[in-house]
């Protein structure tokens, strides 16, 4: 079976500075693929090409079957791939519920949708509280939740989640981990970038290792948890 | 007193105005963060077109009149709108200029990542060319719309009580309540709607509103067709009161629109309202000796506020967008 997702020899660059070089990654259906590497690696870098919000140099995106090298990033949410970005990227003027139905911009199912806003408050029920707050005024745990929430409003195939235990405490992070093990239950792809290496090969199938745009590393989530170039870079 | 009520009624009338026209300036400013300079042109392209969908008879000064001559008999179109009608068109073709000048003056820009600030300077350019083109087509003398195009209307109102009447014009009143309804229905749809919260995040993070599978360009072009149809209205509905005296009449209002919301803070509705209002009152207590200086009333009160409170009269530290 070919890959939900497929990067194939990708090149991005930032005015003249190379960020991404030879990127060949694979995501299948039903995956939970981690993206881990240093600050500065390329991983965001990696997910806002596949968002389409920078430019490929060369190379291809191929995403089920098909090829989204030049898509507009609305089309790609269109056909399934959301996102939740790194720094959460909430807007902080528009309420916790307007939010979350402007994750469904690109649905038109009403009832669907309404159905989906109450099915994030079961999962999130602390965002249900605050419904008709500011997301502006969510402490950091709660925006990430709101991030994710938001994203799988458009009822993603593929999520892209960047950093989502970035700045958290560690008990919140623990919380935010068990929601991706919950997604990935029900059978959300998932492309996972961290920080948080040990935390997010705990948590994944697959994992790469990105140093300074290019991958070198790759492999099932616990052989790179007992692989030593890893355990030295990234787990000491 | 009756000449004070009388003055406060005028003043919110013109305030009102220029406040739908200032909004025009705040809706493409809070999502390109940049002024669009082409608003005083569609302005007065607004009025021009609205005067001749009511089939009123353009100067021969201008190309438009010979052109008309020849196809049609005589230098108008051969139709005759009624007033509203043609208010909402000329306002359309107003918003459809207004979406050229996106895809001329800032989209090229901004696809090559320039900075917000060069087109300024585009859509200087793009306003000077259609003030030219205007000046072209119809001339540069004043335009009064006919006695006529406001029905049997009275000519005025008579706010006072018998014996003191307070008089304003009845066309004064038709632009109050024509910039009110329009800041409702602007409020509403900013506010209440799916496409108006999407233009809110665009506003508010372009990255995040293309997450969330928003076509930002589209809505771009939707914020130039609101802003050029708010600018349109605010032409004729000028033109209604005083004539639509020359192409270049637009760009006196197009400055006095840049007070406006400069006064009320850069960015959001209800600054762009207060800040009208604050001008237009202003403007009606400038006693009639002086009434010359009336755009120099506003430049003053402007250079006032700066001075006392640099965040615009409503206050907010920070840039408040739609
Ligand atoms: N908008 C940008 N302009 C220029 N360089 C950038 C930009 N964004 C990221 N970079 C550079 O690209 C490299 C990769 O950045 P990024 O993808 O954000 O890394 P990571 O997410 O792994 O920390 C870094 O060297 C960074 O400085
Ligand atoms: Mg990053």
């Amino acid at each position: 079976m070919s890959p939900l997702l497929e990067l194939h020899n990708l090149h991005v660059s930032y005015g003249g500075i190379q960020a991404l070089q030879s990127i060949n990654l694979a995501v299948s259906a039903g995956e939970v693929v981690t993206l881990i590497g240093a600050n500065g690696a390329g991983k965001t870098t990696t997910l806002r090409a596949i968002s389409r919000l920078v430019q490929a140099r060369t190379g291809s995106i191929t995403y089920n079957g098909r090829d989204i090298t030049r898509a507009r990033p609305d089309e790609v949410v269109r056909l399934g791939i959301a996102q939740s970005p790194e720094g959460r990227r909430m807007l902080a003027r528009q309420s916790v519920l307007d939010n979350l139905r402007l994750g469904a911009y690109t649905r038109r199912d009403r009832a669907g949708i309404e159905a989906d806003v109450a099915q994030q408050f079961k999962r999130f029920p602390r965002l249900a509280e605050r419904r008709t707050q500011l997301a502006g005024t969510l402490s950091g745990g709660e925006q990430q939740m709101l991030a994710i929430a938001r994203a799988l409003m458009s009822r993603p195939r593929l999520l892209l989640l960047d950093e989502p235990s970035l700045g958290l405490a560690p008990l919140v992070a623990r919380e935010i981990f068990a929601i991706i093990d919950e997604l990935r239950a029900a059978g959300v792809t998932i492309l996972l970038v961290e920080q948080n290496a040990g935390l997010a090969l705990q948590h994944a199938t697959r994992g790469y290792v990105l140093e300074a745009g290019q991958l070198t590393i790759e492999g099932p989530a616990q052989a790179l948890l007992n692989d030593e170039r890893v355990r030295r870079a990234y787990l000491g | 007193m009756n000449l004070f009520l009388q003055q406060i009624l005028n003043g919110l009338a013109i305030g009102s105005l220029y406040a739908i026209f200032a909004l025009g300036y705040t809706l493409v400013f809070s999502i390109l963060r940049v002024i669009n300079f082409t608003h005083g042109a569609l302005f007065a392209l607004g009025a021009y077109a609205t005067y001749l969908l009511t089939g009123s008879a353009v100067n021969p000064s201008g190309v438009l009149a010979s052109l008309f001559s020849a196809f049609f008999g005589k230098p108008a179109l051969p139709l005759a709108l009624p007033f509203l009608v043609s208010l909402v068109l000329g306002a359309c073709v107003a918003g459809l200029a207004g979406m050229l000048v996106e895809r001329i003056a800032f989209k090229p820009l901004r696809d090559r990542g320039a900075d917000p600030l060069l087109a300024l300077v585009s859509s200087l350019g793009v306003s000077i060319v259609l003030v030219n083109l205007m000046q072209y087509l119809v001339g540069t003398e004043i335009y009064p719309f006919p006695d006529t195009v406001l029905g049997n209307l009275p000519r005025a109102i008579n706010f006072g009580v018998p014996g003191k009447p307070v008089p304003v014009r009845t066309v004064q009143i038709v632009m109050f309540v024509v910039s009110m309804i329009l800041v409702v229905l602007l409020t509403y749809f900013i506010n209440a709607t799916k496409t108006g919260k999407a233009l809110r995040a665009v506003a508010e993070d372009t990255t995040t509103a293309y997450l969330l599978g928003i076509n930002t360009d589209r809505l771009i072009l939707l914020t130039f067709f609101l802003s050029g149809f708010l600018g349109g209205v605010a032409g004729t509905l000028v033109g209604l009161s005083v004539g639509i005296n020359g192409p270049y009449f637009g760009i006196a209002y197009g400055l006095k629109g840049l007070a406006v919301i400069v006064l009320g803070g850069l960015g959001d509705i209800p600054g762009a309202v207060v800040g009208g209002f604050a001008l237009g009152l202003a403007e009606a207590f400038v006693p009639a000796h002086y009434v010359a200086y009336k755009d120099a009333v506003a430049f003053a009160l402007l250079f006032i506020v700066l001075l006392t409170r640099p965040q615009g009269l409503l206050g907010r530290a920070a840039v408040q967008k739609v």
